[in-house]
Order: structure tokens, then C-alpha cells, then sequence
């Protein structure tokens, strides 16, 4: 049996360091110079910090934008950073992704020789720390970077090198959406090795926040899956040393399913870190914006961003990330990303958003996620091996965490999800996934509600992911 | 309405995605929704290349292919597919594609007669819904492919 442990930690890490560091493209990186470095930012730098101010019903705020050339990404970042971003992105491309560099820097010499994108983000590891510290002089906010990265540790030595103090990720949450065949205990162990590097870098002043993708594949996933993922990664990363961590959802579909879903991973959050001695760590709520598919029509996307940012005011999300109009249409401009921040900023403002709202529906979902979340874990926490993420590991090839619509070849794929007439995610097949008999009972009692069981399911389910479109 | 029997017991499918492209969601509908209609499906999920297509064709003697592109790379992956199916004498079976399957917008009908320039029976290109497919198939599975 395997709890998580402060007796979990690597121990080590300074050889495989070396080795990561060795790479051309670090540059000869010196971690004491990067200390230095992050010692010597604006305190506001630090994401702590900046959630330490927020006000109550204003969750701060977050777009997105990674652009391959360097001038066009300053231009970005100070852009966004105008807009009145809270946080400034900085996306990561997909070939970097993979640890493609090579492809990266052929394809970054061609969109600055031709002065057009070729890559859809930023290849921070192409540019290299010194240049990358140089978008953001003179910034007094946090920068996050979003990747999708199954072995993110030279991407993360470079990002902390350029003064990021965020970084998103996780060994299940990067590498299951995101990734076919990438083996998953490896990147549970990578993400062990940035976990201990953020930790290693972090102060109590200063700590470098982690920050875990809860949205996954976006696509009918039900809370008790994003929740357990969520618990596991800040609890991995709560073993390795890390202070300050953000869980994240995504916008579920449903009202009801969005503030149950939020009180529960906060709860739980909070008592699983205690009650594994790590009440140190803090930790804060992200939210997503509709992840799923878009309405082409600019109105109507417009239309779905403002309800968002409501729900996103009702929890009082830490944070909201935040979607432009043109996300069914390709990459947003960046003119389009800072409209977008003011337009959310614009719906919070306007809508004063009361605290504590509840209802008996909200309370029996948040029951019974609440339910199924606690049989999830206690069945991880309950399966043999040395470390935590080894039990974390087992649980995945077991299917007992079990990601709908995943693209890993590992996924169990036997869970099936559904909405009800509220519109919520219901457990239609609960495959291997550890919930409860009683709770099962619940779930098909509330699919009940819905009224177009003579169709056929692949049609029902076309339906509920195109819910917003 | 989609045919409620299939007229042969039961139709072997191949399915997967072509090129290195990730996009799952289509290809689980499809499974799926073929399951419903009474078809043995074999799905070989995202990142493949032709040759996969082919060799799982013959491994479970495939009455018909379903490719997807969601990302646009079909047109690149898609040329001249049916050569290879015909040099292992599986030039009968049915090859059917669909999805966003090349890059940018152009006119369907073109999308169309250059897929079939590569020998598809069948092309859809940007159709939201797999039904009009399965009608197809249960016909072309009576008397060979009939698209014009």
C-alpha cells in the first residue's frame, strides 16, 4: 500500500539533472544563475503572490498565445498584457512537444525567414532561456506556460530558467489527452523529476507554481475522473516539495455539474493534502472555458464565453482561462485573445456575483461526486507498490482511471459517459472504475430524466458533444 | 433511416485515422455507431500509416476500409491507396474516406473526384454524421459501390 509521502521524494535528482542539462540546447544553464535570476524578478512574478490579492468573485484572469517567431510573441505578451491579463500565457509548439527540436528549429528558421507562423507556439527550447527572459522585462505578472508535454523536463529547466513561474502539466494530464502511445509510467517519473525542480527552485516567498490540466480530453468527461486526476497530480507534486498548486476543471456543459464539481475538488483538495502531511501547500481552483467544440458564428461564441464567465464568477474560480470568438476557426489573432479578456473581465464586473449559491440538485451531485471521488482514491491509496505514483500507475492500467475519449493506446476506454436532461456528464458504464453500487443506482436514476432514449446512442452521444454548438 | 440489416453477417470494417493526427473523438463515434448497425469492427485508432490499413484488411479479410483525416494530411497519405490493397489481391474491397480531409476549404465535388482518382468508392468530405455512410455501405455491400 501506497499513500502519498514526503518520504517519496527523489533523491538524486543531480545526475539525471546533469544530463538534462547537458543538452546543446541548454545552453549551459547554471542553476544557481537562475536562482539568482528568480530572487532578483518582481515579487508579482510569482502566482502566489498574485492570488494572495485577488478579490472574492473575481477570478483573474488568462488567454491563451504561443507564436514561433520571438518579436511576434513580445508583441503578443505585451499586447495581453495591456489587455489587463492577469496571468500571460506562453504556449508551447507541438513538435517541442514531443521533443522534436530539431523539426522545431527547421521549422522556426522558416517562419522567420518567410515572416509567417510554421509552428503553433512558441519553441522556447530553440530559443533558449536568455532570449525568452527578455519577453518579459520589465513585466509585473505571473507568465504560465502551457504545453502538453509527456517528458517536459529541459522544456522546464528553460522555462524556470526565462523566469516562468508557472508551469501546467502532469504525468496523466499531459500525457493522456495529448498523447498516443507515450508510455505513461514515464511520464508520471518526468513529471516527478519538474516537480522536484520546481520545488528545488522554490522559496517560501517564491514558490514556483504548479498547475495540473484538468479539462483532459474535453470530451464527456465525467467530474469523478477530472477530480481524481486532479487530487493525484497535487499530491505527486505535493510529495516532491512543491508549495503552491492549482487543480483545474473544464467547463462541464452543465450549471449544476460546474458548482458541484468545484466544491468538491476544493474540499477534497484541501483535505487530502492535510491529511498527508502536507498543510503547507497551498492550493487554488482553475476553470476552464468550453473546451469542447465551438459555434462558427462569431455571436454566438461571443455568447458562450460571457455565460462562462459567469459560472466562472458563481465559483469564485481562482482562476478562469479564457477562449476568443474565433476558437472554432483556427489560431485567434492576437487582437482577438485581448478582446477576449476584456469582454470576460467586462461580464464579471457587470454581474456581481453572490457567494455561496446552492440548491438541492447542486447538493445530491455534489454528494455523489464527492462519493465516487473518495472510493476512487481510497482504491488507489489501497494498491500495492513503493511509491504513490506507482499505485497511481497500476490504477491507470487497471482502467480504474479511465479517460473517455482519450487517444492513448493504454486508455481502458470501458467507461461510459452521457448527459442527462440537466445536462450533466452521468456514468452510463463505469467499466473497471471503482464507484460504488449505491452511486451507479444514482447515476442511471438521474439519466432517466432524458427523453430521447429511442435514438441511437452514437447519435445521442454526437449530440451531447456538440452541446454548445 | 439506416438500413436495420446488414446483408452480409456481419460486415468486417477496418477503421482508423491516417497520418500522424490524434483527433479520437469521430473514430470512437464510428466504432460505435457501426457497432450499433450490426458490423464487426476493427479499429486501428489514430496515427497510421496506408500499409496498416492494408495489412489489417487481409489479416481479418475486410469487406470494407473506412479512413479518416481529421487533420487535413489524407490528401498527402491518401495517394494512389487502393495500388497496394490490388497487389495483395484485395482489390474488391470497399475504401471508403471521410473527415476534413484536405487542408483549407475547396469545393466538395473537386475533394471528391481526387479521392476517387486514388481509388475510394466513397468520399466524405465535412459530413457531421456517419448514417449516410452505414446506407451506403449496407448498399455497396449488395453490389459493389455505386457513388457517381
Amino acid at each position: 500500500m501506497a499513500r502519498p509521502s514526503p518520504e517519496a521524494r527523489l533523491r538524486g535528482i543531480e545526475r539525471q539533472r546533469e544530463q538534462v542539462l547537458s543538452h546543446p540546447l541548454a545552453r549551459g544553464l547554471r542553476t544557481d544563475e537562475v536562482a539568482r535570476h528568480l530572487a532578483g524578478l518582481p515579487k508579482r512574478r510569482f502566482p502566489s503572490i498574485r492570488y494572495a490579492e485577488r478579490e472574492r468573485g473575481m477570478p483573474l484572469l488568462q488567454p491563451r498565445g504561443g507564436t514561433p517567431i520571438f518579436e511576434e510573441q513580445l508583441r503578443l505578451t505585451r499586447m495581453l498584457s495591456d489587455a489587463g491579463a492577469d496571468f500571460v500565457p506562453l504556449t508551447i509548439d507541438s513538435c517541442t512537444r514531443h521533443n522534436q527540436y530539431d523539426t522545431a528549429s527547421q521549422l522556426l528558421r522558416r517562419s522567420e525567414e518567410e515572416g509567417k507562423a510554421y509552428l503553433n507556439g512558441y519553441p522556447l527550447v530553440c530559443h533558449g532561456h536568455e532570449l525568452t527572459r527578455q519577453l518579459y522585462t520589465g513585466l509585473d505578472k505571473p507568465v504560465s506556460l502551457r504545453h502538453g508535454t509527456p517528458d517536459a523536463r529541459l522544456l522546464v529547466e528553460l522555462a524556470i530558467g526565462s523566469g516562468i513561474a508557472e508551469i501546467e502539466g502532469g504525468g496523466l494530464c499531459y500525457s493522456l489527452p495529448y498523447s498516443e502511445g507515450f508510455p505513461v509510467d514515464r511520464a508520471l517519473l518526468y513529471w516527478q523529476y519538474v516537480d522536484r525542480v520546481c520545488a528545488l527552485y522554490s522559496t517560501p516567498e517564491r514558490p514556483i507554481h504548479r498547475e495540473s490540466f484538468g479539462p483532459l480530453s474535453a470530451t464527456l468527461v465525467p467530474p469523478v475522473i477530472a477530480i481524481v486526476i486532479e487530487l493525484v497530480e497535487l499530491l505527486l507534486a505535493a510529495e516532491q516539495g512543491v508549495l503552491s498548486f492549482a487543480v483545474s476543471f473544464g467547463q462541464t456543459g452543465s450549471f449544476i455539474q460546474d458548482v458541484a464539481t468545484a466544491q468538491v475538488m476544493r474540499k477534497l483538495a484541501r483535505e487530502f493534502l492535510d491529511e498527508h502531511g502536507f498543510a503547507a501547500m497551498q492550493v487554488r481552483l482553475v476553470y476552464h472555458q468550453w473546451m469542447g467544440q465551438f459555434p462558427m458564428q462569431r455571436e454566438r461564441a461571443a455568447a458562450l464565453i460571457a455565460g462562462s464567465a459567469m459560472v466562472a464568477g458563481v465559483i469564485d474560480a481562482d482562476k478562469v482561462v479564457v477562449k476568443t470568438v474565433d476558437e472554432a476557426l483556427g489560431v485567434p489573432r492576437p487582437e482577438v485573445n485581448a478582446e477576449a479578456v476584456d469582454s470576460v473581465r467586462y461580464v464579471l464586473r457587470t454581474f456581481g456575483t453572490p457567494a455561496g449559491v446552492d440548491s438541492p440538485a447542486i447538493q445530491i451531485e455534489a454528494a455523489l461526486i464527492e462519493s465516487q471521488v473518495r472510493s476512487v482514491m481510497q482504491a488507489i491509496f489501497g494498491l500495492s507498490g513503493d511509491a504513490f505514483w506507482e499505485s497511481v500507475y497500476r490504477a491507470f492500467q487497471m482502467g480504474w482511471i479511465d479517460l473517455p475519449f482519450s487517444p492513448h493506446a493504454d486508455n481502458a476506454n470501458k467507461l461510459v459517459t452521457m448527459r442527462d436532461a440537466n445536462r450533466s456528464i452521468r456514468i452510463v458504464e463505469p467499466g473497471a472504475v471503482p464507484v460504488s453500487a449505491q452511486d451507479l443506482v444514482t447515476e442511471r436514476a438521474l439519466l432517466a430524466t432524458r427523453s430521447d432514449s429511442e435514438q441511437k446512442t452514437y447519435r445521442r452521444m454526437l449530440a451531447d458533444i456538440a452541446l454548445m454548438v | 433511416m439506416v438500413a436495420e440489416v446488414a446483408p452480409v453477417d456481419p460486415p468486417r470494417l477496418v477503421i482508423g485515422v491516417i497520418g500522424d493526427d490524434i483527433h479520437i473523438v469521430g473514430n470512437r463515434i464510428m466504432q460505435l455507431a457501426l457497432e450499433e448497425s450490426g458490423c464487426r469492427v476493427f479499429n486501428l485508432r489514430t496515427r497510421n500509416r496506408p500499409e496498416h490499413f492494408v495489412q489489417a484488411a487481409l489479416e481479418v479479410n475486410a469487406h470494407a476500409v473506412f479512413v479518416s483525416s481529421l487533420n487535413g494530411e489524407g490528401e498527402h497519405w491518401c495517394a494512389d491507396f487502393r495500388r497496394p490493397f490490388e497487389a495483395l489481391g484485395l482489390g474488391h474491397v470497399l475504401l471508403y474516406v471521410g473527415g476534413n480531409v484536405v487542408v483549407g476549404s475547396r469545393p466538395e465535388p473537386e475533394v471528391v473526384s481526387l479521392f476517387k482518382s486514388y481509388g475510394f468508392d466513397r468520399v466524405y468530405h465535412q459530413r457531421p454524421d456517419i448514417g449516410a455512410a452505414i446506407i451506403d455501405l449496407f448498399e455497396d455491400l449488395k453490389h459493389g459501390a455505386s457513388q457517381p
